[in-house]
């Protein structure tokens, strides 16, 4: 139906596709119309204004971002009128919003800023009333603060459209508008799911993780604790994001220098749990495939799903995996076989975890998890409070000489590299199950069909003349389709990854801010974070979890075998259902 | 006084081409000449819609209709009907439109006798809680035609030709609507009815409903049958529980007759209508924010396009109209388009129903004809201000309209003529301001409630309106500052056009509009801290002057003690005590006491 | 074939013989406002001084509604009182001791009460 129709922006004329926005046909022609409240991903707000533009025969201006191209139609982007009813606008925002730039976490990657900065405000008109309200800090892992909040509905739209969580929502009317979650609950007791979406879309600093730097440099300097750290597969693929490079690069060694330069002893990596995991879950999953267990067998890395599950699927509590995260795998690890090793009581130690997750600070601290009145992990920080603390510290990131993660919780296959991806945990997960429910190795490891940012990806593969269907879904809102179906049809599956974020690991909550010429969540990003990670496997020798010497060598000294009862002491938990308050129980379920 | 009779001519374009103008001067003169004026008035009318008939004679009481008359009857309807009163039966028309019910009960009196009633034709006629009594004004008959033999395409033919335009405020050509919506190709539509009447003091849908609920039933389900749907939503708000019943009890009654549900009136068109309630918010009668409180969501606007006719209710193609809309289907499909376009003006067509509140002496619903003047409803219809006042202007449209002072009265009510006079039609308030009210303090009063009734969803709306209202504050409150007036108007022409929806759009009519025509009281409230109405506490000082007898009612009642005087002497205000409360004011027998 | 038309001249025709069963043909009809604004400014109650008229038996040969808003609003209540082949009747203001005075004058003993016409 598109047709080539023309155009003209400022008086030039341009032949352009029809059934487009203005933005997008003048996005395409290097037209940047300014803008805050339009996010590709997201439906069409209109509400913060600032992407209007003039357009000849219309009364009032037309917000770009909705208004689509018609033949022979005269944009202006730029006019004097424009241009100043423009500032008006960003003016009317900034007049209700903290001046403390200097003071607040978004300093230098805050949109409003920028924003502000390009509509050259030199004076301000209309100031007057401002809101005061005061900061959520109730949950572990998400501080909502709506003195910053410009209500651009980013939030909100992510909340319930990409995750299907639908915690956010605007509350009151005209200047007391405000984003808040039901009944204005704390965010600890509300559905948040802490997967931190909303900090990723957030322009300002309405939404930021719960920051424990301070209280890390602190701990970092006590001189009677062993501190011990792990880090996620996806942090080494985005934190050089955060000092300036592109998507996409590798900088594992960078990281594990500048981890061991801010003072932690030992340097651990996730992708060895992540391996561990692999054993432990493939094994599980061969046991309900011959058991006569239930299935679909669903992951259980995801913490922002682990929190969704409990609160809106506890019907599908048996099908998740007993298997804790990679995360706490290794902290169990560290607080039992590694201070076995070195002889140290665990109490001495301090384990910190870099997560791309902002959910990972809420999963470290349930109780579920805990042995021997252990937590695994002590203090959980993001990319970005990482490379923050890295840049706080003074240390050259991008200059300083690659190091190598320390043993015995470090060496890592392939496939735990991948783990950072969508689809990931599943082709990690078939690599070890095929060869131990086949006693033959998969030669073709590689499983395109589960790789990519489709919303939900299916495959079905042959063990022993068996067919076994997978599918794996990124996102909330793809998982809760996708659990949809596996409720109204539970043989569909035998197995289902399900992982919480968008584009799984790699467009975590925790992950580093777009940049100036970037979007949040950027498809194109994220696509080239989850490559560096496909590329660091297709670089290992070792490219399956069981073949990981170290792994091997755990289970023969410490772990017996997978899912032996020191394995289910350390390395498994059972879930419960959670109701929230404000959500109605649904009577089927409950 | 009520005059004994009332003479209605028609002053429409076709009656004046008939020569209605010489007859009203002969009629005039024929009643000088028997000494009857006195108790006999002449009043002109817009269009009365019987053109073939012209020129038309009303004489009330009775609602005799004269039709065709020449100067050379005039005489003998003078001398036979207003001396011995026996009607002239050869000059007398029969007519069957079905509006006119209404005036042989009520045409009488200048209030009702210049008003032409079309989608109010049975309000206070019929018993609204029995479909017996609709079924005999020919309710439901309209329904009866559509079915038995005109095609949807008939039926919006016939709107098109009648040149019905949306009564909800912005005016989009009805016809054209219901075409774009039947083109749309869904497997579902919906037809909404918007009740959600929001303007502080209006009350004309409620008016509708509660006297004539199955008008609006049948009109929704002539709009259904016409584009497509099986489902029609009602969706009013919940402070109006008398008409929420009479609709239950309407679509009851209509679904135990057969006039909705399956196969209706044996036909195999099936629809069914279902009520939603809305929580009271202004912004919700803007459709898109309707639509999302239909869905269960928070009501606020979206971007348009898409149109609801093309992405309505729950993604499908949806048809919206408000209620006095859907009360003129019926009319036009029996009496037909073509008739009801005789009505009203070149653009406007039909009647437009207002309410007529503020200072006038005869405050009500009505309905007149598009193009009607600002002066005859006020003047005619509302019988002027009371007290003596002076007029000072007129706000249409609710509190997104204009004020139009007296230079304006001579506009016609339609449209365009009204958004060119710097107000819109809105949904149909009309306030009447005198010389005791401050256009400051009013322009402030109407922007307090759509700055309190903003979704909050769009930056100029939420953030600008805010502002303007705070600007406005200090202002009244003699704290005005030079630049203050360019601020208003920055900030005024910024939000009109680039809100998101209507209702932020039209948000700063009333403040750009009194700054357009009352922008001397701006001045003096912002340079000489003068209020010259006397509203703006703070700028109006209390003074005693020599007919101050000293009896010293005002010093006992001041609560601040700032009045002193000795007893048969004139009192004297401290002005630095004085809170101007305005209590001495208004205690004083003397008029002793003045406002300065 | 019947159509949708003949139909609803059917149903027309029967619930005009359902309004005359209930004395429609009465020589004076009563009609008393009851939208939200009259019901506020008091016709429930004049509505119930009429009702008790008719049902004590001191009032007969009356047909009494109820009936919409007309759109006096500064004259609520309102009640019309209509007699074939002569003018109606319009009283404004009417409370429970006007609706007394109107039985006894205008419906009993004809006599029009002209001070509290509209």
């Amino acid at each position: 139906m598109e047709k080539s129709i023309t155009i003209h922006i400022n008086n030039k004329p341009y032949t352009v596709d029809s059934g487009q926005t203005i933005m997008q046909a003048a996005d395409k022609l290097g037209f940047h119309i300014p803008r805050l409240c339009y996010h590709p991903k997201l439906s069409i707000e209109g509400a913060c204004r600032v992407c209007i533009v003039e357009v000849e025969g219309m009364k009032n201006y037309v917000a770009s971002c909705s208004f689509p191209v018609n033949d022979g139609m005269k944009i202006h982007t730029n006019t004097t009128e424009l241009r100043r009813a423009r500032r008006d606008i960003v003016e009317l925002i900034l007049d209700n919003h903290p001046l403390d730039c200097h003071t607040c976490d978004r300093n230098g990657t805050c949109e409003l800023q920028r924003l502000s900065y390009s509509m050259g405000i030199k004076a301000r008109h209309f100031e007057g009333e401002r809101k005061h309200y005061d900061e959520d800090l109730s949950s572990r892992a998400v501080v909502r603060n709506p003195n910053k909040c410009i209500l651009c509905g980013r939030c909100v739209r992510i909340c319930s459209e990409v995750q299907n969580v639908h915690n956010l929502s605007q509350a009151h009317r005209g200047f007391r508008t405000v984003v808040m979650p039901a009944y204005n609950m704390p965010f600890s007791e509300s559905v948040c799911t802490a997967c931190g979406q909303c900090i990723n879309v957030c322009p300002t600093a309405a939404f930021v993780e719960k920051s424990y730097t301070q209280e890390l440099f602190e701990q970092l300097n006590d001189p009677n604790l062993i501190k011990v750290v792990q880090f996620a597969p996806s942090v080494r693929a985005a934190i050089g994001e955060a000092f300036g490079l592109e998507p996409g690069h590798n900088m594992e060694g960078q990281l594990v220098a500048a981890l061991r330069k801010l003072g932690f002893d030992y340097v651990f990596d996730t992708q060895f749990s992540a391996d561990l995991t692999i054993m432990e879950e493939a094994s599980e999953f061969l046991e309900r495939i011959q058991n006569k267990g239930v299935l679909p067998m669903i992951t259980s890395c995801s913490s922002a799903w682990m929190k969704c599950m409990e609160q809106f699927y506890p019907d599908l509590i048996d099908n998740v995996s007993t298997c804790k995260s990679p995360m706490s795998m290794n902290g169990a690890m560290i607080k039992s076989y590694f201070t076995e090793k070195i002889q140290v009581d665990p109490k001495k130690i301090l384990s910190v975890a870099v997560m791309c997750c902002t959910a990972k600070k809420y999963e470290a601290d349930r109780p579920e998890l805990m042995f021997d009145d252990l937590r695994g992990v002590d203090i959980v920080v993001t990319t970005r409070e990482a490379a923050w603390m890295i840049k706080s510290a003074g240390i050259d990131f991008l200059k300083i000489q690659p190091e190598k993660v320390d043993a015995p919780l470090g060496l890592s296959s392939g496939a735990g590299a991948i783990f950072g991806a969508t689809g990931g945990v599943m082709e990690a997960a078939i690599r070890t199950a095929y060869e131990l429910y086949t006693g033959e190795t998969l030669v073709d490891i590689e499983l395109g069909g589960i790789r990519g940012l489709k919303g939900i990806k299916e495959a079905s593969l042959e063990m022993d003349g068996r067919e076994i269907r997978v599918a794996v879904a990124h996102g909330l809102g793809n998982a809760c389709n996708l659990l949809d179906l596996v409720r109204k049809d539970p043989g569909r599956y035998h197995f289902i990854e399900i992982m919480g974020c968008p584009g799984g690991c790699v467009g975590g909550g925790g992950q580093p801010y777009a940049g100036a010429n970037s979007i949040p969540l950027d498809e194109e990003a994220l696509q080239k974070r989850a490559k560096a990670l496909y590329d660091l496997d297709r670089g290992k020798t070792i490219r399956r979890s069981h073949e990981n010497p170290d792994i091997q060598k755990l289970y023969r000294e410490f772990l017996q075998r997978p899912l032996s009862p020191t394995s289910h002491k350390y390395l498994h938990t059972h879930y419960q259902a959670k109701l929230p308050r404000g959500i109605i129980p649904d009577k089927a379920i409950f | 006084m009520r005059a004994k009779s009332i003479l209605t001519l028609c002053d429409g374009p076709t009656c004046i081409h008939k020569n209605s103008r010489v007859i009203r001067e002969a009629l005039e003169a024929e009643i000088c000449k028997h000494g009857l004026s006195e108790e006999v008035g002449i009043h002109l009318s817009g269009c009365l819609g019987m053109c073939s008939k012209g020129p038309i004679l009303i004489i009330n009481p009775g609602y005799t209709i004269y039709g065709g008359i020449t100067v050379e009857d005039i005489p003998e309807i003078v001398q036979e009907h207003l001396v011995h009163r026996q009607p002239v039966a050869r000059l007398v028309v029969q007519e069957d439109h079905l509006y006119n019910r209404f005036f042989r009960i009520f045409g009488d009196v200048d209030f009702f006798g210049r008003q032409m009633r079309i989608a109010l034709r049975n309000c206070g006629i019929i018993d609204p809680e029995s479909i017996d009594d609709y079924l005999s004004v020919r309710g439901y008959e309209a329904l009866a035609k559509v079915l038995t033999g005109m095609s949807p395409r008939e039926v919006i033919a016939e709107v098109k030709k009648a040149g019905l335009r949306g009564r909800g405020g912005a005016g989009f050509p009805t016809g054209l609507k219901w075409d774009i919506t039947a083109r749309e190709t869904s497997d579902e539509k919906y037809v909404i009815c918007n009740a959600d009447e929001g303007d502080p003091g209006a009350f004309m849908d409620r008016s509708a409903i509660e006297g004539d609920p199955h008008t609006v039933l049948e009109g929704i389900t002539i709009g259904g049958y016409a584009i497509g749907a099986v489902k029609g939503i009602v969706y009013i708000r919940a402070e109006y529980p008398l008409a929420i019943k009479r609709l239950e009890k309407a679509i009851a009654a209509a679904r135990e007759n057969g006039l909705l549900g399956n196969n209706i009136l044996g036909s195999n068109f099936s629809f069914d209508i279902e009520i939603r309630l809305g929580a009271g918010a202004f912004v919700c009668g803007e459709e898109t924010a309707l639509i999302h409180s239909i869905e269960g969501r928070r009501g606020m606007p979206t971007p348009r396009p898409p149109y609801p006719s093309v992405k309505g209710l729950f993604g499908k193609p949806t048809l919206i109209n408000n209620v006095e809309t859907w009360a003129n289907i019926p009319v036009i499909i029996l009496d037909g388009g073509e008739w009801f376009s005789t009505v009203g003006t070149e653009t406007s067509k039909g009647t437009k129903v207002f309410a007529l509140a503020g200072k006038v002496h005869n405050t009500g619903l009505i309905e007149v004809p598009m193009g009607t003047t600002l002066r005859e409803i006020i003047y005619d219809i509302g019988g002027g201000i009371p007290d003596g006042k002076k007029f000072k202007a007129v706000q249409t449209g609710g509190p997104s309209g204009g004020c139009l002072p007296e230079d304006y009265l001579d506009t016609q009510i339609d449209y365009e003529s009204l958004a060119a006079a710097g107000s819109i039609m809105g949904s149909g308030g009309m306030i009447v301001i005198d010389e005791d009210s401050c256009m400051v303090n009013l322009a402030k009063f109407f922007l307090e409630f759509t700055q309190d009734e903003s979704c909050g969803k769009c930056t100029p709306c939420r953030g600008g309106t805010k502002r303007m209202l705070e600007i406005l504050t200090r202002i009244t409150e003699g704290n005005g500052k030079e630049g203050d007036i360019e601020k208003l108007e920055r900030l005024g022409n910024m939000i009109r056009k680039a809100s998101l929806c209507g209702l932020g759009q039209s948000a700063p009519n009333p403040v750009l509009s009194t700054l357009k025509n009352f922008r001397h009281e701006y001045e003096e409230h912002i340079y000489q801290k003068k209020c010259r109405a006397g509203i703006c506490s703070n700028l109006v000082t209390y003074e005693i002057t020599e007919k101050c007898i000293g009896c010293g009612a005002c010093r006992r009642v001041c609560p601040v003690n700032a009045i002193a005087g000795k007893r048969q002497e004139q009192h004297v205000i401290n002005q630095e005590t004085c809170i101007k409360c305005g209590q001495c004011f208004t205690t004083c027998k003397f008029d002793a006491i003045v406002k300065a | 074939m019947v159509t949708p038309l003949d139909i609803i001249k059917k149903k027309r025709a029967e619930a005009v013989a359902r309004i005359i069963g209930r004395g429609y043909l009465s020589t004076k009809r009563v009609y008393v406002g009851m939208a939200t604004c009259e019901i506020a400014a008091g016709s429930k109650e004049v509505m119930e001084v009429f009702r008790q008229a008719i049902s004590n038996g001191g009032l007969t040969d009356v047909y009494l509604s109820q009936k919409g808003c007309a759109g006096r609003c500064n004259l609520e209540p309102t009640v019309e009182i209509v007699e074939e082949g002569n003018i109606p009747v319009k009283y404004g203001k009417v409370n429970p001791e006007r609706a007394r005075q109107i039985i006894e004058h205008h419906l009993k003993n004809n006599e029009v009460i002209e001070e509290w016409l509209i």
